[in-house]
């Protein structure tokens, strides 16, 4: 039988195909825009820290009232941090990963004429605390750094030229690779501002977690900033490997001796290890792949049972032209791949308007909400999808119409 | 119509698998739809039925400094809860250009009673005039509401809700006893009953929707006696001579007269009213912008409530999305459906034909078989209310805000029904169109 027969058939019994196949594109639309969805929650989940994060704490929320805390008072709190049994480095730090306390919202400008926008965590020491890996150029110099805070009564020195630390990706991005000695600035603010690159660290997880999909994970910077008068602040801690877990209760005193008293009465600081906090960060990304997981099964298999519903009925009703086509000289094997044949192409169509449709709902809605556009990558998930599970579905009900007996045709006619 | 209900029974018994599949995809589809529209409708119902068509919020552009509405490269946008200054605040108030109108603001501070013997921490106090109990249906249990001329006269006077009146003094009783509030006291004047909106309109500065008790409030007072006892609202939103210094201290540093601090809300009743509020709004800006040596393109705004929360983005995007995604979830349940059927009654061509020849018209099949395929999905409509009564469970059980609050009101029950029963006849008409196409001599023939 050739496809022209096929054809000729699907035209005078068009319901039945018709049917399955706006089930297929439906199925293959949803599908798309489902696994696609889910991709953008999985990206910040699967994205590299950067960091050495098993010995990690983080520390932040801590927010004055009333008045900054003063040079003397940070300087005292990092002082006694280090005198916790077990602890190896303190930075106190404007912005760390994981936390949205503090964000600092920077725009960079390099010589291919990319313009990215980065997260900044500013901090003295950051690079050792936070464990990360340089891969060209070195780390600040003590000199280079200049005092930071919020709402802290001092003056800050202009530099022309800031040091900036930036992460491999930014080096690609930017720069088209080598990046060390190079110059970026902040295309979006008014007062111009150079920025010097002397390091590159292999990956630095960003703090705007909601952002760091499409490969803008690692969209993130450190400036040589120390906390010197702030309203509010960060502590990243490095503990050495084999400290008992009580060094946390430690910690936590610690900061909440020292700063506690001008916190007020429902402020929080959050003190933890870099672990407990992902997973505390990540939970909702995590309910929505679950979500995302239900939808994409219960889609398949509803389209499963519709497919073997549909397919077995036709099969059913054409069970005599089987046993004629059989009575004259056609074999098992070609009633089974005319079947299998003709399920693939409907299938197939059905996946292309499928495609087509997943595209248009997904620019549609992107008018009013903000969402990202589908690219053309995430298309043939769905259709691939459609053309496996249409071909499972069409195996057992084919299988039944290739056991049809040529006898058939004879009776009842 | 009595048999055509009969037929559809005995239709679903006569094809017990394939019913129990047509069920079980319908009941899936509204399931998953009325889930996600339940939540929609939780979060886009009106906050203040009978009162909110009337009501708008006014804003004026009088900051001397421009206040930054940039878009950044990451997406970080100054919120503006288009809050304004107090002079101007009072110079509206007192111009009475509105059927009603007040100002108003949240603030946050521990309330004890007299002797500081019972304390309550992080209360929310709401800073406002006379006019906001009327205006906004706030329900006194016990004694009054301040008088304008006790707002002007700067008079410690406050209303408390029932709750904190327990938690204070152990009744609600309390008209007469005083609270204090910082070094101040406050004499209570009135009780009032539990006042929540949802969502928190009027001022979404401190919270959108109240997702826990923590979120209401507790006290109310004149903004006057307010500002005397040293209070400042939790949010300004920019001052005058704004710098990036101001950050999270502006309000300390230049204070209610150059802060944007007041939410400033009127009632108005009619189109013509808001017609002519708005063109003395305008006026009263420009005149403003003028006097202060700026000028700006845009001089004031009037919002109505639905403008509103569209504008502050009150139900996130990520809810419509689902609804949407769930939509079409439905659509393939209802194609899925309608082949199922089709291959159902296409099955029972021999039956059809002999109806036919017996007489039956076409008409006759087509009703019988929609019928059928409207008794499958209520009844899949009957099995998608636990599904859905799940669904929200397992939405609730994801603590993070809004969806905490997602219940099924008898409204969307009986939404979800309804829904059932039009897509039943939606699904319906395919198959049964096709049914009523069978010819009864070949049937009959070869049957």
């Amino acid at each position: 039988m050739g496809w022209r027969s096929m054809f000729s058939i699907l035209r005078r019994n068009s319901l039945v195909p018709l049917l399955l196949w706006v089930q297929v594109a439906l199925a293959c639309a949803i599908l798309s825009n489902v696994v696609f969805l889910a991709a953008q929650k999985l990206e910040p989940m699967l994205a590299p820290s950067g960091m050495s994060t098993r010995h990690l704490i983080l520390a932040s929320q801590i927010h004055s009232q009333g008045r900054a805390w003063t040079q003397g008072e940070v300087r005292g709190a990092t002082r006694m941090l280090r005198e916790v049994p077990g602890v190896k480095a303190v930075s106190v730090a404007m912005g760390v990963p994981l936390t949205q306390d503090i964000i600092f919202d920077l725009a960079l400008e390099g010589s291919t004429g990319a313009k990215v926008g980065v997260n900044a965590y500013a901090g003295k020491g950051l690079v050792d605390t936070l464990g990360l890996k340089l891969v060209a150029g070195r780390d600040f110099r003590p000199s280079e750094y200049r005092a930071t805070g919020i709402g802290g009564n001092f003056k800050t020195a202009k530099q022309p030229v800031r040091p900036i630390i930036i992460t491999q990706a930014l080096a690609d991005a930017l720069f088209g690779g080598k990046a060390v000695g190079k110059l970026a600035h902040n295309p979006e603010v008014r007062v111009h501002q150079d920025y010097r690159v002397v390091g590159v660290v292999r990956h630095l997880l960003r703090n705007q977690l909601n952002l760091a999909n499409d490969g803008r994970s690692d969209d993130s910077v450190l400036l040589p900033d120390y906390v010197k008068s702030s309203t509010l602040l960060d502590f990243a801690i490095r503990v050495a490997p084999g400290t008992p877990s009580g060094v946390l209760k430690q910690i936590r005193k610690v900061i909440h001796d020292q700063f506690g008293p001008l916190m007020g009465p429902d402020a929080k600081a959050v003190v933890n290890f870099y672990d407990v906090l992902r997973a505390r960060a990540f939970e909702s990304q995590r309910d929505a792949l679950w979500m995302f997981a239900g939808i994409a099964l219960t889609v398949l298999i509803v389209t499963l049972v519709g497919i073997i519903g549909l397919t077995g009925f036709w099969v059913q009703k054409r069970t005599r032209q089987i046993g004629i086509r059989r009575a004259l000289g056609a074999r098992r094997g070609d009633i089974l791949r005319y079947f299998m044949a003709e399920n693939a192409m409907i299938v197939g169509a059905g996946a292309v308007f499928g495609m087509l449709l997943a595209y248009v709902g997904n620019h549609m809605l992107m008018q009013y909400y903000e969402l990202h556009a589908l690219p053309k990558s995430f298309l043939p998930t769905g259709a691939i999808a459609m053309l496996v599970l249409g071909q499972l579905a069409a195996l057992g009900p084919a299988l039944r119409a290739s056991r049809v007996p040529p006898v058939v045709a004879t009776r009842s006619v | 119509m009595r048999y055509n209900f009969e037929l559809a029974l005995r239709g679903l018994r006569r094809f017990p698998k394939s019913s129990v599949l047509v069920v079980l995809t319908v009941a899936l589809g509204l399931a998953a739809c009325m889930t996600t529209l339940t939540l929609l409708h939780v979060l886009s119902a009106d906050p203040l039925p009978g009162r909110s068509q009337d009501l708008y919020l006014a804003w004026v552009n009088t900051l001397t400094s421009k206040p930054s509405t940039s878009h950044s490269l990451n997406g970080v946008h100054p919120v503006d809860y288009r809050t304004i200054k107090l002079p101007d605040a009072e110079a509206m108030l007192g111009a009475h250009k509105a059927v009603q109108q007040t100002a108003l603001a949240d603030m946050t501070a521990v309330v004890s009673n007299e002797d500081g013997t019972r304390k309550q921490e992080n209360q929310t106090l709401l800073a406002t005039t006379s006019s906001f109990m009327p205006m906004f249906g706030v329900t006194l249990r016990h004694g009054r509401d301040w008088s304008a001329a006790e707002g002007k006269a700067r008079e410690h006077v406050a209303v408390i809700d029932t709750h904190l009146a327990r938690q204070l003094f152990g009744t609600t009783q309390a008209v007469g006893r005083s609270i204090r509030i910082r070094k101040t006291l406050f004499r209570v004047v009135g009780v009032s009953e539990a006042y929540s909106p949802q969502p928190h309109f009027y001022d979404l500065a401190d919270w959108t929707f109240s997702t826990g008790p923590e979120f209401h409030e507790s006290v109310f007072l004149p903004y006057t006696s307010a500002l005397d006892a040293g209070l400042g609202p939790d949010y300004d939103q920019y001052c005058d001579d704004a710098s990036h210094k101001q950050f999270m201290e502006g309000f300390e540093k230049f204070g209610e007269r150059h802060c944007d601090w007041l939410s400033y809300w009127v009632r108005l009743d009619t189109p013509h009213q808001v017609a002519a509020f708005r063109a003395w709004l305008d006026d009263y800006a420009e005149q403003r912008q003028a006097l202060q040596g700026i000028h700006r393109a845009v001089h004031a705004r009037l919002f109505s409530i639905p403008q509103w929360l569209t504008v502050q983005r009150v139900v996130p995007d990520s809810v419509r999305l689902n609804a949407w995604m769930a939509a079409s979830f439905l659509l393939l349940c209802m194609a899925n459906v309608a082949g199922l059927l089709t291959a159902r009654f296409l099955r029972r061509s021999g039956e059809i034909g002999i109806r036919r020849a017996l007489g039956a018209p076409r008409r006759a099949i087509f009703v019988q078989h929609v019928a059928e395929a409207a008794a499958v999905c209520v009844l899949g409509g009957v099995l998608a209310l636990p599904l859905t009564l799940l669904g929200l469970w397992i939405l609730r059980l994801q603590q993070h805000g809004d969806s905490s609050l997602a219940r099924l009101d008898p409204a969307m029950f009986g939404f979800l029904f309804a829904l059932a029963l039009v897509v039943g006849i939606l699904v319906g008409l395919v198959p049964a169109w096709r049914a009523s196409r069978v010819e009864p001599g070949l049937q009959v023939k070869s049957a």
